[in-house]
């Protein structure tokens, strides 16, 4: 008797508990995507934040000393967007190479709190004309 | 001596070392089975001599390694991959367990030295021989790694001049030199336990026996687990240089896992002394606290989880997932096999008891340790199902965890003074109200002091209530003994620390938890983090200090070169301190690490790390700078922690006690 009270005590708590991990998971899931996977349903991801990987395009750069605001273009060779982070560049940081930015998307715009150097020996930017392998680019920044 | 120029190389004679190890922990896993299966004394003494003769060859091995090392001889493929002529001694030495086969190679000498001194030291009972070879085939398992998939020692025929060096985060701080030797005994000595436990199913003893024999030795894998955790909370303010110390990373997920079921075992453990109850539960939470240590390595080693310490991503992933799995298997067989010497005959007679405290107490660590492994794996899984790349943020496990661990705060203040079997209402309600008194008292200063966010209140809330379970704890043993002696208070209080060590032990860690808790709580919750400019010779305001960049600098030492910025740090006019942040560069490859600068206080870190570009010639420099209340709290606590359970562990003075038993004899 008291041990099927136990039993039932622990399925409702377990089942709570379920509950508030399932929310609190599906809540704080921070997805890893490139500029063109974005702009194919932007609206998938709205509101969430997510980790945006890309190389840096040439002549984008531009850090504003005073307030320390650093702007760039993070491109896949297909889309593009802008990037603004607040902060310093990280030493590795430049042209032409691989970053992983975090944050989210506010008009177009992406809000970075959060910028990664990935520097990949892998990936081989594309020559101009050839068709560009966006899977591999998003493997060397995993 | 020089070795090389012999004929006789390093690489041949480590590995030479390495395979008479796995050759004699064959031999003596086999021996001790069939000794241990037949009671043949002497094949069982055979196996023991033959542990200590693993151990001797694993020394061996190591010790050549090292030779190699701070010889650079790059003929040893692990060395001419990880080491550096120019690195300085210490990072030399540490190399050894700065890459994969390097850390598995320590892991099994440390395997072969607890299987060792087990071999000498365990009492002679039915569950030794079982035990003792279920170790060797844990050893069996990681000297084979080293030997046969993860060599360290493969033959280099045309070594290169030097060595890229190690990882440069692990080169960077003195702290690299033990945290991982301190995470690894803490792995290896849990092993133990679950030797013991599965001895205990073999031969239809799942009594207490296995528990007692082991109890020094999970505590101590327990102790060792709790500082390298703490130590590597340390490393990682000292040398990330992001001024946090935990970022529920998957590497250091997995090192919280085994630490929490090793937790709820050593609490579970004394219901089963006490009441006889909970044996399959015990078991199995051993079982589970190595199986995750496994886990936790494949996952980490096997680079299917990509973060700062999987580096490698060698053959062992699948061999460490197929021995996770031969352990589960194996042991929930076993399980299976002897349930009816499993269960339990007594029932939880009341949940207001010491049993029922600790009881839930388990279930909510095991709930935190499962939610902690979800977050940890759940990318895999979503990567298997959808191919969408994703991370669990911090945030997922801060909610998930925090409510929980108060709940266990709870717990843990009412539980200890909670009578075994039945609480009586009295004392419960008098005890409780005290409780209650202190938990508002702090939660009122704490309130008047200005904090208004809930869980941190709420934490200062249950650190008032543990505070004064501690001090009942305190005054319901000494009370008695006052009353009973004429000496002052003083001496009958160390009287008792030194003759109850396993109870004082005990209160002496839960202090230090709260302490921890503390920490955590105002590092996380009051953090300020902001990037700032410094404009060199110009004050700059911030948060009550006066900092002043007065110049960059350069400086080269043995293998390194280090550029960062020298910052005094003023309050009130008056000069506290001048700290150094800097960024290092190791050798060729141009990769480098942080030293951040701190400056200590009791109350609160003044920290600050280089942000962006310090190349010379520059007017200015842009620093991260940190203000961590509390958080030196985190590394006391941690200390406490390790030496309330040395406390705990120490052979107590034995109390003469005088009884009078029935027939009027008199029992010492």
């Amino acid at each position: 008797m008291r041990r099927g009270v136990y039993i039932a005590l622990a399925a409702v708590i377990l089942a709570f508990a379920g509950m508030l991990i399932y929310r609190a998971l599906s809540s704080s899931l921070v997805y890893f995507i490139l500029p063109s996977e974005y702009a194919k349903s932007p609206q998938q991801y709205d509101d969430r934040r997510l980790r945006l990987g890309g190389i840096v395009e040439a002549g984008s750069v531009d850090f504003d000393t005073e307030d320390l605001r650093l702007t760039f273009h993070v491109t896949d060779s297909v889309v593009t967007y802008p990037v603004r982070h607040f902060g310093a560049p990280p030493e590795l940081f430049q042209e032409n190479t691989g970053v992983v930015v975090e944050g989210h998307f506010e008009d177009g715009v992406f809000v970075s709190d959060n910028l990664l150097v990935k520097h990949s020996e892998v990936y081989q930017a594309p020559e101009p004309g050839e068709p560009v392998n966006v899977e591999a680019l998003k493997e060397s920044l995993q | 001596m020089s070795l090389t120029g012999g004929g006789l190389s390093l690489a041949v004679l480590g590995g030479s070392c390495v395979f008479l190890a796995l050759a004699l922990a064959v031999y003596a896993l086999v021996t001790g089975v069939i000794g241990a299966a037949r009671r043949d004394a002497r094949l069982q003494t055979s196996a023991r001599l033959a542990a200590v003769a693993v151990f001797l060859a694993m020394t061996a091995a190591i010790f050549v390694m090292e030779v190699a090392l701070l010889t650079d001889d790059f003929s040893v493929s692990y060395v001419a991959q990880h080491s550096r002529i120019a690195s300085p001694t210490w990072v030399k030495f540490v190399t050894m367990w700065a890459a994969l086969e390097g850390s598995i190679l320590l892991w099994g000498w440390l395997l072969s030295a607890y299987t060792a001194a087990l071999a000498v030291t365990a009492p002679n009972t039915i569950l030794r021989p079982w035990a003792l070879a279920v170790m060797q085939g844990v050893q069996v398992f990681f000297i084979g790694v080293t030997a046969l998939a993860a060599s360290p020692f493969r033959l280099l025929v045309d070594p290169p001049l030097d060595g890229p060096g190690p990882n440069p985060l692990l080169q960077n701080h003195w702290m690299m030199a033990v945290h991982p030797v301190l995470m690894y005994l803490g792995f290896v000595g849990l092993t133990v336990p679950f030797a013991y436990a599965m001895a205990a199913l073999i031969t239809r003893q799942p009594g207490v026996t296995w528990m007692t024999q082991t109890r020094r030795w999970t505590l101590t894998g327990w102790g060792f687990l709790s500082a390298a955790i703490v130590a590597g909370g340390w490393w990682s303010y000292e040398v990330l240089g992001w001024g946090g110390f935990w970022a529920w990373d998957p590497v250091e997920n997995v090192s919280f896992l085994p630490w929490l079921t090793a937790t709820a075992f050593i609490h579970s453990v004394q219901v089963q002394e006490r009441r006889r109850m909970l044996k399959g539960w015990n078991l199995l939470l051993v079982t589970l606290t190595f199986a995750l240590t496994i886990l936790g390595t494949f996952l980490t080693r096997s680079g299917v989880i990509s973060s700062v310490h999987a580096f490698g991503n060698g053959p062992v992933g699948p061999l460490f997932l197929g021995f996770f799995l031969l352990v589960v298997l194996f042991s929930f067989s076993l399980v299976a096999l002897r349930w009816d010497q499993v269960r339990d005959r007594a029932e939880l007679d009341d949940p207001v008891s010491r049993e029922g405290a600790i009881l839930l107490g388990n279930i909510l660590f095991l709930a935190i340790a499962f939610a902690v492994l979800l977050g940890t794996i759940f990318p895999l899984i979503v990567e298997a199902l959808t191919g969408d790349k994703v991370t669990v943020g911090a945030p997922f496990f801060d909610q998930v965890s925090v409510p929980v661990w108060l709940i266990i705060f709870l717990l843990m203040g009412i539980g200890p003074l909670l009578p075994w079997r039945k609480a009586e209402e009295q004392s419960l309600r008098r005890n409780l109200a005290w409780l209650a008194g202190g938990a508002l008292a702090a939660g009122l200063i704490a309130f008047i002091l200005g904090m208004r966010l809930v869980y941190p209140l709420l934490t200062v809330v249950v650190a008032g209530w543990n505070l004064v379970s501690l001090a009942l704890l305190l005054h319901g043993a000494l009370a008695p003994r006052l009353r009973l002696s004429d000496r002052s208070a003083l001496s009958v209080f160390r009287q008792y620390a030194f003759e109850s060590r396993r109870r004082f032990g005990s209160m002496i860690v839960h202090l230090a938890i709260i302490v921890i808790a503390l920490g955590v709580m105002g590092a996380s919750a009051y953090r300020i983090d902001r990037q700032m400019r410094f404009q060199f010779g110009e004050p700059v305001a911030f948060r009550g200090y006066t900092l002043v960049a007065t110049d960059s600098f350069r400086s080269q030492t043995q293998g390194r070169l280090s550029t960062g910025a020298v910052v005094e740090v003023y309050r009130n006019g008056d000069k506290l301190a001048t700290l150094r942040p800097r960024i290092n560069v190791f050798g060729a490859n141009q990769q480098s690490a942080p030293t951040p600068g701190v400056y200590y206080t009791p109350w609160h870190d003044l920290y600050l790390s280089i942000a962006g570009d310090v190349s010379e010639g520059r007017q200015s420099v842009v620093l991260r700078v940190v203000q961590s209340p509390l958080v030196a709290w985190i590394w006391i606590g941690g200390l406490v922690l390790v030496f309330g359970t040395i406390w705990s562990l120490l052979p107590g003075r034995q109390r003469v006690r005088r009884r009078t038993t029935n027939d009027g004899t008199v029992r010492a």
